[in-house]
C-alpha cells in the first residue's frame, strides 16, 4: 500500500493492518503527518500537531508488537483530541487566547485510556473557544469543512469533525454539551456518538456545563466509532458521576441483526413548516427509517411534546453554569475573548435565577418524556439538525431577536438527549442534491441510558446496507 | 412580556460587575430576550410540580 493511501483507511482497516505487521505505526504516523501538512492550511482542524511525539511513541508501539505485546485494537492507530481535554506537557487551549498557554500536568482520563490502548496522539483539534458552540470564535481560526471550505464542520468540537472527515487522523474525541459531537458529526457525513452521562469521564477536560458534559468519538465509521467508544468508557473514581456500569464490547455487539427492535420516529422533528426542516433531509430521514424496517425493525411515529423547547431549556442550563467558570475573566479580560463569545457570556451572565430553575425542572420533565418513549420503544430516531451545514460567516453576529429565537429551535434537535442523558448517535443518511451542494444529511438514533450497544448496532446495520458513508469529501 | 430595551440589559449587567455598550449591547439583548421569551412561552402548569433532579447521584452517595 501506497504511503498516502494510509490516511483513507478506516481505522479498523488500519488497525488489522498493524496488528498482522503489514504497516507499522510509524508508517501510519507519517502518512497522517504528511497529510496534515499538505491538507490542514485548507481546513485548520489542528491546533497543535504533536509530530515528534507521536513518531516517537509510533517506534515505541512498533517495538512493542514486534515482541509480542499488543495492547489491542486502537494499538498504534493515530487519533486526535479535541484542545478542551487535558494532555501532560502539552498546551491545552479552549481554542482561547486567555488558556493559550495553559500546560497541564497531567492528562484527562480519557487520554489515559486512549494511551493505555497504545492510540498515539497526533495532535489536538480546534474548536469554537471555550466550546461555545460558535463557528467562528476559535482564537487559532476556523476550522472549515472538507465538504465546502465556505461552510461550518458544525460546533463546537469544530476541528474533530474536520479532521476525521479530512482523513488527517484515524478516529478523533469531541466534547458534547448541547450537541458538540453530534453536530460536526452531522455537518462533516461522520459518526459521532453522545454517550450517556456518567458512561465517561470527564476528568481532565475543561468544563462547559458540569451536569451535561460528555466525552465522545467523531470516526468515519460505525466500527470505528464503537472501537474508540470501547477505549475510553468507564467508572472513574476521578469523576464522581461516573457510574460503575459494565462496558460491554461495542465491536462484538455490530451483529447486523435488528429484526424486532421497535423504533420510534420522532415526529415533530420533521416539521418543515413549523421547525424549518430541511425537505432534502426530512426525506432522508424517512427514507433511513424504511431501510431500518426493511432489516426487520418494527418503525412507527412517536411524540415528544417538549422537544421543540429543549434547545432554550439546554441553553439556559448550559451558559448559566458555563459562564459561573468565567467570573474574572469577564471582567478583566473581556477584550481577550473573540465578540461573539464575549456577548453570549454576557448575556448568560444576565439569565435569571428562576428562569434557570424553571429550566431545570423542566429538564426532569423532557428525561421523564424520553425515558417514557422508551419504554414503549428501543431506540427513537430523527434528524440530527434542521439542515445541512450552513455556511460560515466570518464576522462578529449582528443579528435580530428572531434570529436568535431561531437558533434556540434548531438547537433542540440535539439538545433533547443531553437533557435526557441518553445516549445519542449521528450517522450520515444522504446527501443534498447536486444542486445544493452535495452535502451530508444525518440521522440521529438515540437509545436508553447505557445502552450505546443497541445504538451503536442499529447504526452499523443501517451503514451497512447503505452506501453513503463510502463518499469521500472532495478535498 | 416586552423585550427588555437596551438600556435595561445595560443596567443588568452593571448589577453583575459588566459594562456592556455598543455594538455588542444589541447583540446581548437579543440573545437575552431571545433566551427569556423562550422559556417563557414554555406554559406547562405542573412543571411547578417537578423537582429538579440530577440525572445521577455520585456512585459513593447511591
Amino acid at each position: 500500500m501506497e504511503s498516502v493511501d494510509i490516511p483513507f483507511l478506516s481505522a479498523t482497516e488500519l488497525s488489522g493492518l498493524i496488528q498482522r505487521r503489514e504497516i507499522s505505526p510509524l508508517e501510519g504516523v507519517d502518512a497522517y503527518l504528511n497529510r496534515i501538512e499538505q491538507v490542514d492550511p485548507s481546513l485548520n482542524s489542528y491546533i497543535t500537531v504533536l509530530a515528534t511525539e507521536a513518531r516517537q511513541a509510533a517506534l515505541d508501539a512498533d517495538r512493542e508488537i514486534a515482541r509480542g505485546d499488543y495492547r489491542g485494537p486502537l494499538h498504534g492507530v493515530p487519533v486526535a483530541v479535541k484542545d478542551q481535554i487535558h494532555s501532560k506537557g502539552i498546551r491545552t487551549t479552549d481554542a482561547s487566547k486567555i488558556r493559550s498557554d495553559f500546560v497541564p500536568e497531567k492528562d484527562a482520563t480519557v487520554l489515559v485510556k486512549l494511551k493505555e490502548a497504545g492510540a498515539i496522539l497526533l495532535g489536538k483539534l480546534n474548536m469554537s473557544e471555550f466550546a461555545l458552540g460558535d463557528p467562528i470564535s476559535s482564537a487559532f481560526g476556523p476550522a472549515h469543512n472538507p465538504w465546502d471550505l465556505e461552510r461550518s464542520p458544525g460546533t463546537s468540537s469544530t476541528g474533530s469533525g474536520a479532521a476525521t472527515a479530512g482523513f488527517l487522523c484515524a478516529t478523533s474525541l469531541g466534547e458534547d454539551t448541547g450537541g458538540s459531537i453530534r453536530g460536526p458529526a452531522a455537518n462533516c457525513g461522520l459518526v459521532g456518538l453522545r454517550p450517556s452521562w456518567g458512561r465517561v469521564s470527564r476528568y481532565g477536560v475543561d468544563g462547559a456545563c458540569w451536569s451535561i458534559d460528555t466525552i465522545g468519538p467523531i470516526s468515519r465509521t460505525v466500527a470505528d466509532c464503537a472501537l474508540t467508544i470501547g477505549a475510553i468508557a468507564g467508572y472513574d473514581p476521578k469523576d464522581p458521576y461516573t457510574r460503575r456500569v459494565p462496558v460491554p464490547n461495542y465491536t462484538q455487539a455490530l451483529t447486523g441483526e435488528i429484526r424486532g427492535l421497535r423504533i420510534g420516529l420522532v415526529k415533530e422533528l420533521l416539521d418543515t413548516e413549523a421547525l424549518g426542516v430541511d425537505p432534502q433531509l426530512a426525506d432522508a430521514v424517512r427514507a433511513a427509517a424504511e431501510v431500518l424496517s426493511g432489516l426487520g425493525a418494527q418503525v412507527k411515529e412517536i411524540s415528544l411534546p417538549l422537544v421543540r423547547h429543549t434547545g432554550a431549556i439546554v441553553r439556559t442550563i448550559t451558559h448559566t453554569e458555563r459562564v459561573s467558570l468565567h467570573p474574572e475573566w469577564l471582567r478583566e479580560r473581556p477584550q481577550d475573548y473573540h465578540p461573539n463569545t464575549r456577548v453570549a457570556f454576557m448575556a448568560a451572565n444576565l439569565i435569571p435565577a428562576q428562569v434557570y430553575y424553571k429550566a431545570q425542572k423542566l429538564r426532569a420533565v423532557v428525561r421523564q418524556q424520553v425515558l417514557r418513549a422508551l419504554e414503549d420503544v428501543d431506540l427513537l430516531i430523527q434528524p440530527t439538525s434542521s439542515g445541512p451545514a450552513a455556511k460560515l460567516n466570518l464576522h462578529p453576529t449582528k443579528g435580530s431577536l428572531e434570529q436568535a429565537k431561531r437558533a434556540l429551535v434548531d438547537g433542540s434537535f440535539r439538545a433533547v438527549y443531553s437533557l435526557s442523558g441518553a445516549p445519542a448517535l449521528s450517522i450520515l443518511c444522504g446527501f443534498t442534491s447536486p444542486g445544493d451542494g452535495g452535502l451530508p444529511l444525518a440521522l440521529q438514533i438515540a437509545g436508553r441510558p447505557f445502552d450505546e450497544a443497541t445504538v451503536l448496532r442499529v447504526a452499523h446495520a443501517y451503514e451497512q446496507n447503505t452506501l453513503w458513508h463510502t463518499r469521500r469529501p472532495p478535498i | 412580556m416586552a423585550p427588555l430595551s437596551n438600556q435595561q440589559v445595560q443596567t443588568l449587567g452593571l448589577a453583575v460587575g459588566l459594562n456592556i455598550s455598543e455594538p455588542e449591547l444589541t447583540e446581548v439583548a437579543h440573545g437575552l430576550n431571545a433566551l427569556l421569551e423562550s422559556m417563557a412561552e414554555i406554559d406547562l402548569p405542573e412543571v411547578n410540580l417537578v423537582e429538579p433532579l440530577p440525572l445521577l447521584i455520585p456512585e459513593e452517595e447511591g
